[in-house]
């Protein structure tokens, strides 16, 4: 359940252009001198100390790259993350189409079949009580996936909002702020998560704002990290100068320059989510039926382990498997595309 | 450098021959608060030390000048004698820890007493200012144009969304090629004088009262300034700001300012105008100053530059009496190692904090130049 976050708080904010040697590489050749040069009023040296780059053509266009292009260019060199990226729309679609696409309603009992392997009618097989166990993968990933997706929403702003509170006011707010994340760092989560659910329910809703509540830390020292250095750029005292309020420094000023961080961070605890949410549940402390998530269902098909059933466990831990892996190579992917310095 | 920049010029007179606007200005800037007959900015004894673990550093000390309405004063000195701080602190951004005293008074209000909020009124709005390093002050997420465009919006009293027109019109005013599609681009696609230009368009977006421009031209080439400094003229021509340009550069301030008060360690040790200042130094700092620029008449082959001996002092540990003494050449043991000369009418419009300053002045004490 541990929100293993693999992402260094030292990692660049996507600023920081002067180092940005891929960035230098987009440019056509002829920009330097077309562009820069020529509203100077200066003359352009003959054969000038432009960058030598074979392909110099005269006359060609310069083509100037929005932060918006080079981020998209560099997601889509990132082979893994987006056939990830595609992996997890399809999963997505199928599963919150389910009521189209399965092959029968849910919870629709083959009393005729139970416990049958997969075959060309039950493509998963069938559950002990003759449930289509690919309709039943798709409906439980639908609590699945939106339980780990409002989780990594919800903590991802719950921790920005303080990460950035933190690292911008500093002294006795930064303390505060810090010593509670600190506090809910080293609680034990699990005993944590367990009272909290039985106290408060266990709707999906409930589950993801018990498991919000003990994800948010990890963004907020992330986003203190790097508020904190930002908020010493001149550009935020430029800011200040230029009549700025302290939070229209931080929403439009500060937060844009860390957003890579921040949505790294957010795959990474749809991820977490997800896999927090199957262990609740197989400890029996998730959704409880009639509902079912991937976790449940491999609680419930406990018993099979080391019998031809075995199959009622692989298809969901399968699922776990590529949603998780997927995420995880997304959020590789964007923190690549969101570093200026990657290389490839 | 042959080619003029290329500047266009706004056809923003208004009809019947009135003083020029830029676009969205309308003439008088003064609002109910200011006071008619105070100048734009009076900075009365301000003074400014920083507690450090060493012991206070006295990084300003006792600093009075005043800026009229169209007026350019230019504050030389070398790094280290206060010339920023005294900036910051009219801003209001110097750190808590700073211990400031006396008084800034825009126009007739003093700043130093203002709350928080009433400042971000002033800041950016009244008084605005242009950092040196303009690569570092634009924000590199953000396309110029949009950078612009929210220096307006800090102060816009409706969400209305800014006019792209008007960020075009800022751009053009400050002499960027291709306004429309610059507006558009990122601040690492700006050449450093660009950069540099952008920051200024960002500062005139809401037609100040004062500029600020804490040396707007050091981290440009020579030509570059050149031009940079004739933005700032152009500028002021036209919306008649007051600018305090900051400097260690004496070419720049001799260009373009009216007056000039010169900073040591903390204090001013002479003002006057340029004319004055330059052509009559009355300070012996302000004499090695100028000594020490390279000239290319009046010097022979092989000769070296003057320089001021020494360095400057710790602003912890000032030299007891006057802090030039121990590297000035007419220092007089007893005298200027026990008391600080205060500052002195040479002329009327012409001080310098000296216990000679008269004789430097009458050209009686052999000076360096």
């Amino acid at each position: 359940m541990s929100f293993d976050s693999d992402v260094s708080p030292s990692s660049v904010p996507t600023g920081s252009p002067r180092f940005d040697r891929e960035r230098v590489g987009d440019f056509q050749p002829g920009d330097m001198a077309t562009q820069m040069e020529s509203g100077l009023g200066q003359e352009n040296l003959p054969g000038g100390s432009l960058p030598d780059e074979g392909e110099l053509q005269p006359g060609v266009e310069p083509v100037a790259r929005s932060q918006w292009q080079l981020f998209r260019r560099r997601f889509l060199r990132h082979r893994m993350a987006v056939i990830s990226l595609l992996v997890l729309i399809i999963l997505c679609m199928m599963c919150f189409g389910a009521s189209w696409i399965a092959p029968f309603p849910k919870n629709n009992q083959d009393l005729l079949a139970p416990v049958a392997g997969p075959s060309g009618t039950h493509w998963f097989g069938t559950d002990t009580i003759g449930r289509d166990e690919f309709t039943e993968v798709l409906y439980a990933g639908q609590i699945s996936l939106k339980i780990g997706l409002s989780v990594a929403l919800i903590s991802t702003v719950v921790g920005v909002a303080l990460g950035s509170l933190a690292g911008f006011f500093r002294g006795w707010t930064d303390q505060l702020v810090m010593r509670v994340t600190d506090l809910f760092l080293v609680i034990p989560q699990i005993v944590i998560l367990s009272i909290a659910i039985k106290k408060f329910g266990q709707s999906d809703t409930m589950i993801a704002l018990v498991l919000a509540a003990l994800f948010w830390m990890y963004t907020a020292r992330v986003v203190r990290g790097q508020v904190l250095s930002i908020r010493e750029k001149e550009y935020v005292e430029a800011a200040r100068a230029a009549g700025a309020s302290s939070s229209r420094i931080i929403i439009r000023h500060i937060l844009p320059n860390i957003i890579g961080p921040i949505m790294v961070n957010a795959t990474l605890a749809v991820a977490a989510a997800i896999i927090a949410e199957s262990t609740l549940s197989y400890l029996g402390f998730g959704v409880q039926p009639p509902s079912t998530s991937w976790g449940n269902m491999l609680s419930s098909a406990e018993g099979v382990i080391g019998t031809p059933r075995a199959y009622l466990l692989y298809f969901p831990g399968l699922m776990i498997f590529v949603t998780v892996l997927a995420v995880n190579f997304l959020g590789d992917g964007l923190r690549d595309a969101f570093d200026p310095q990657a290389h490839e | 450098m042959t080619d003029e920049p290329p500047l266009i010029e706004l056809e923003s007179t208004s009809a019947d021959g009135s003083a020029p606007t830029i676009p969205g200005v309308q003439g008088d800037r003064r609002d109910i608060h200011d006071d008619p007959n105070a100048p734009v900015l009076e900075v009365r004894d301000l003074s400014v030390e920083f507690k450090t673990d060493d012991g206070m550093v006295k990084a300003v000390q006792n600093v009075s000048y005043t800026l009229q309405e169209g007026e350019t004063l230019g504050i030389v000195g070398e790094s280290g004698s206060g010339k920023t701080v005294t900036s910051l602190a009219i801003l209001g951004l110097l750190p808590k820890k700073a211990q400031i005293t006396g008084q800034v008074l825009f126009r007739g209000r003093d700043l130093l007493q203002m709350n928080e909020r009433d400042m971000q009124t002033i800041r950016g709005r009244r008084i605005a200012m242009v950092f040196q390093d303009a690569l570092a002050s634009l924000n590199p997420v953000f396309k110029v144009g949009d950078q612009i465009a929210e220096a307006i919006a800090v102060h816009a009293d409706t969400k209305v969304a800014t006019d792209d027109d008007r960020v075009v019109d800022l751009l053009d005013l400050v002499g960027i090629p291709n306004p429309k599609e610059r507006a558009t681009q990122y601040p690492h696609e700006y050449s450093g004088g660009m950069r540099q230009r952008a920051m200024i368009a960002m500062s005139i977006a809401n037609d100040p009262d004062v500029i600020i421009a804490d040396e707007p031209t050091t981290a440009l080439d020579v030509t570059i300034q050149a031009q940079v400094l004739e933005v700032f003229e152009r500028i002021q021509d036209r919306t008649r700001s007051a600018v305090l340009l900051i400097t260690h550069d004496l070419g720049v301030v001799a260009g373009v300012t009216d007056r000039i008060l010169v900073m040591y360690a903390g204090r001013q040790v002479e003002t006057g105008t340029v004319d004055d200042v330059f052509y009559n130094p009355s300070h012996p700092y302000t004499q090695g100053l100028l000594a020490s620029l390279p000239r290319l008449d009046q010097r022979r082959a092989g000769e070296r530059l003057y320089r001021i001996k020494g360095q400057p002092p710790s602003l912890i540990f000032l030299p007891p009496g006057c802090a030039f003494n121990p590297r000035c050449p007419h220092a007089e043991p007893g005298l200027c190692d026990v008391t600080r000369p205060e500052l002195v009418d040479v002329t009327p419009d012409h001080r310098s904090a000296c216990h000679f300053a008269a004789d430097l002045f009458a050209g009686k004490l052999e000076t360096t130049a």
